[in-house]
């Protein structure tokens, strides 16, 4: 092989595919990135038998050949490489020769026959979402996801096709996130074909943290298509590919109150720092922080006390439509879901003491709702 | 049989020939779905394995069902998942919202299984599948040859360069795990690169005994031994399973005949030399004298190191000196065991997350050499084995006579003593009488310099080994 392409496409080729590698000590090359020359572009693949993740760069190709590498060598190699336009590559006797501008490498690689063969796509993608929309919601619903592999369906994020939009929900039972994100079909019979069977799939969450990782703020859209307990992502020249995990995801839809008997409309800033200061007063595990609604002098009390440590109360006033609450949670949950609050303002919705909590972004003068993300947390009860 | 049945024969034979990461990395979870007329669905648990089921391992996959089920025409593909129940959730902590998800009304989930099969034909295999029962992975390129096995391995090459005229038949022997089977193979890969026409067959006495009785059944005998006549190499491993098979014997007689007639090549091998194989017919015995007899012996500590350090490079894990020696000095046995203490390891780091140090490899190995060493075993033993052994009583053994036999015996067992039981020295001359501890530094010396040069002292040692560990 010997090939010469831009140093920049390069250095993002790898950075889109390195993290990507299997750590497992019995297929060594599973920790190795794949090049290879694939009519007339430069392939780039990395796979850890769950995700697989590939793109092709331009390239001026001399030689067509093949080779696989270890991804984090290669990486740590490229991110320090030397001001240069170009990097060239060439594959001698199983050694990778890399030169840009000053420097110069030899890699020792692995046959490149025995890589993993990546799935492809047998049929067409079925719809695409706005990339930046996504850059948004992924990250709020990604701290919510759960690390318990006793429930496997939990680890994943759950994506329902609906007609015009997909909603995106996490959760580790304690509490959940919710994005709706609107679509646009590829191929309308097509996709309400299919989304009439298949309408709820689990997306492990370490595939939309690469998809998260992936996208540019010049990113448009994100092609999605599913196939076989599959689903293939393409965004810009990179495609990901990810197992779905088995299973069936709780039909959460079910416990979010429909309506809400207190609405409380607070500074995100203002709640935030009290909910911290809050926490430190509390047994470090199985704190809980008490939040009182006191419709009389229009404020929120947020109160903690810990036998050991002390004391703490915050007095914050707030916007209150309906009548008085009050409630226990967990104050390291509520800080997570303040922190998915992009606007100024938030509005807190409860019904009871032992009903499930809802926060969510307002905006405008009168403190709209805006619906498209949702955020649950689930009271202590007493 | 059924398919599960079917399936966990056939990935027997695959895991034959491929490595075990491989196998266990591919084959995991994978299972028959389905089975008609020819037609066999596997179920894989993605698609990474699918696709390197159906491109890279067909073969093997298409081979080892063919042994099983003559009928196979076509094998595909599909991604599966096994029904995982989820657990119901135990909400520990009061703040859950699991009672509330946990309630939630199953769905549907149609990806449980789709299937959406691509096949792979039978026409790539019609050649393929002529079953030789020859693994790619014995070659002579990656046998390790050492002092023990260098005459085996020549005799062996020999024959595969030379099919039916130098050494016929060629008779290798030796103990359990010492490449018997490597060699064996070798010469099948070596001649079918060479010329992949010609009909080879690798069988082990007991297959071979099997499928006599089964073609007996279905009277089908002369078609047994038509196959067999027509074969230009036949490898027999572990003949010595075909003592006390007197039909066996004799219809394996008429085919060695036969064979032998045309200057057809004959392998056998067999844990040990014709002349010790009780119930071997005497016109079989005096055939297998009549060619090439080779064995192969324990691997000195030089080979150990170096068949260790190329399974290390295979498996892609790095051992230092130390530890290579370390592990070649306590595992002295066989190859096989030699390799299973390097997995043993391996896993270990893996595990541990850890580097192979000495300190490390010599924790992991722990049991494994100490096993072999078994408590409990006392002076006592040492000494009536010694003069069970030489035939000299224990009085005379333990008091002071210096004629020569009786001196000789004594330093054994003052040897094994030392080098089995750790005894101090002056502990094992207090056993012999009260003997002065050089007495017994010198005959440690002694007997350490003897077992390498002088082959006797060596033999008596090791069987007085094994006979006190049979205790």
């Amino acid at each position: 092989m010997k090939v010469t392409c831009t140093q920049e496409n390069f250095k993002k080729a790898i950075y889109s595919t390195e993290r990507v590698v299997g750590k497992q000590i019995t297929l060594p090359i599973l920790e190795n990135i794949l090049i290879e020359t694939d009519n007339g572009m430069l392939k780039i693949s990395a796979t850890n038998l769950e995700i697989g993740v590939f793109l092709k760069i331009g390239a001026k190709i001399e030689q067509e050949g093949e080779i696989t590498v270890p991804a984090r060598l290669l990486s740590n190699f490229v991110n320090n490489f030397p001001a240069s336009s170009t990097v060239s590559l060439t594959v001698i006797d199983q050694t990778l020769h890399i030169e840009s501008g000053s420097s110069k490498a030899q890699i020792k690689g692995l046959m490149a026959h025995d890589f993993p063969i990546i799935p492809e796509m047998a049929g067409s993608f079925l719809f695409s979402l706005p990339a930046q929309d996504m850059k948004d919601a992924l990250p709020r619903l990604i701290s919510c996801v759960s690390l318990d592999s006793t429930r496997p369906e939990l680890t994943g994020l759950n994506m329902v096709l609906a007609k015009d939009e997909i909603r995106l929900a996490a959760t580790d039972s304690f509490r959940l996130a919710e994005a709706i994100v609107t679509l646009k079909k590829e191929d309308p019979s097509v996709y309400d074909l299919f989304f009439e069977k298949t309408s709820s799939i689990i997306v492990p969450q370490t595939t939309f943290s690469e998809v998260l990782r992936v996208i540019n703020p010049e990113t448009q859209d994100i092609k999605i298509g599913i196939e076989e307990s599959q689903i293939f992502f393409q965004i810009d020249n990179v495609r990901i590919v990810s197992r779905l995990i088995n299973g069936r995801y709780p039909e959460y839809r079910q416990i979010i109150p429909q309506q809400f008997a207190t609405k409380v409309v607070l500074e995100k800033n203002d709640v935030l720092r009290a909910v911290k200061i809050a926490g430190i007063f509390t047994n470090s595990k199985a704190g809980e922080i008490e939040f009182s609604v006191n419709l009389e002098q229009k404020v929120l009390k947020i109160q903690s006390k810990a036998e050991e440590v002390g004391e703490n109360q915050s007095i914050i006033s707030a916007k209150i439509e309906g009548p008085e609450q009050s409630a226990l949670f967990n104050p390291r949950y509520m800080v997570d879901g303040l922190q998915t609050i992009a606007t100024p303002r938030l509005a807190l919705l409860m019904n009871s003491n032992s009903s499930p909590a809802v926060l969510r972004m307002v905006q405008g003068e009168n403190n709209e709702e805006i619906s498209s993300f949702t955020y649950i947390i689930m009271p202590i009860k007493n | 049989m059924n398919n599960t049945e079917l399936w966990q024969a056939a990935l027997g034979e695959i895991e034959l020939s491929i490595s075990k990461a491989n196998f266990s990395t591919w084959f995991k979870n994978t299972t028959i779905l389905s089975r008609e007329n020819g037609k066999v669905v596997i179920g894989v648990p993605n698609g990474f394995a699918k696709e390197w089921l159906e491109n890279k391992y067909n073969t093997y996959i298409f081979r080892a069902l063919r042994n099983f089920q003559e009928d196979i025409k076509e094998i595909s593909c599909t991604i599966y998942s096994s029904d995982q129940s989820p657990k119901s959730s135990e909400a520990k902590s009061v703040d859950s919202v699991a009672q509330g998800l946990g309630a939630a009304k199953n769905i549907d989930n149609p990806y449980a299984y789709t299937p959406q099969a691509s096949t792979v034909t039978q026409t790539s295999y019609a050649q393929k599948a002529y079953e030789n029962n020859i693994n790619h992975r014995y070659t002579f390129e990656n046998f390790i040859i050492g002092e023990n096995n260098e005459l085996a391995r020549a005799a062996c090459y020999a024959v595969s360069q030379n099919l039916g005229k130098v050494y016929n038949p060629l008779f290798i022997y030796g103990g359990v795990g010492l490449g018997k089977t490597h060699l064996l193979q070798s010469i099948g890969n070596e001649v079918l690169e060479k010329d992949p026409a010609k009909r080879i067959k690798y069988i082990t006495s007991e297959r071979f005994a099997n499928e006599l009785i089964d073609s007996i059944r279905n009277q089908t005998v002369n078609d047994f031994k038509a196959t067999y006549s027509a074969i230009d190499l036949l490898i027999i491993d572990d003949v010595q399973f075909l003592a006390g098979k007197e039909k066996t014997q004799i219809e394996f007689f008429h085919i060695f005949n036969a064979l032998y007639q045309i200057n057809k090549q004959i392998v056998i091998s067999s844990d040990r030399p014709p002349k010790a194989i009780a119930t071997l017919e005497d016109r079989l015995r005096s055939r297998f004298e009549g060619g090439m007899i080779a064995d192969i012996g324990k691997p000195d500590l030089e080979t150990r190191m170096a068949i260790l350090k190329t399974k290390a490079t295979e498996k892609n894990f790095y051992l230092d000196e130390e530890a290579l020696r370390f592990i070649a000095e306590n595992v002295k046995n066989n190859i096989r065991e030699l390799e299973g203490a390097l997995n043993r390891i391996i896993a270990a780091c893996e595990f541990n997350n850890k580097l192979p140090t000495l300190k490390f490899v010599q924790q992991a190995l722990s049991e494994i050499i100490s096993a072999g060493k078994k408590k409990g075993i006392q002076a006592q033993h040492v000494i009536e084995a010694v003069s069970q052994y030489f035939n000299i009583p224990t009085k005379e053994l333990i008091e002071k006579g210096r004629k020569k036999e009786i001196s000789y015996a004594r330093q054994i067992a003052m040897y094994i003593m030392r080098t089995e039981l750790n005894a101090s020295y002056p502990g094992i001359g207090s056993q012999f009488g009260g003997r002065d501890h050089t007495t017994a530094m010198h005959a440690y010396e002694k007997v350490s310099k003897d077992i390498e040069n002088n082959e006797k002292v060596k033999e008596d040692v090791a069987i007085l080994r094994e006979k006190i560990y049979a205790v």
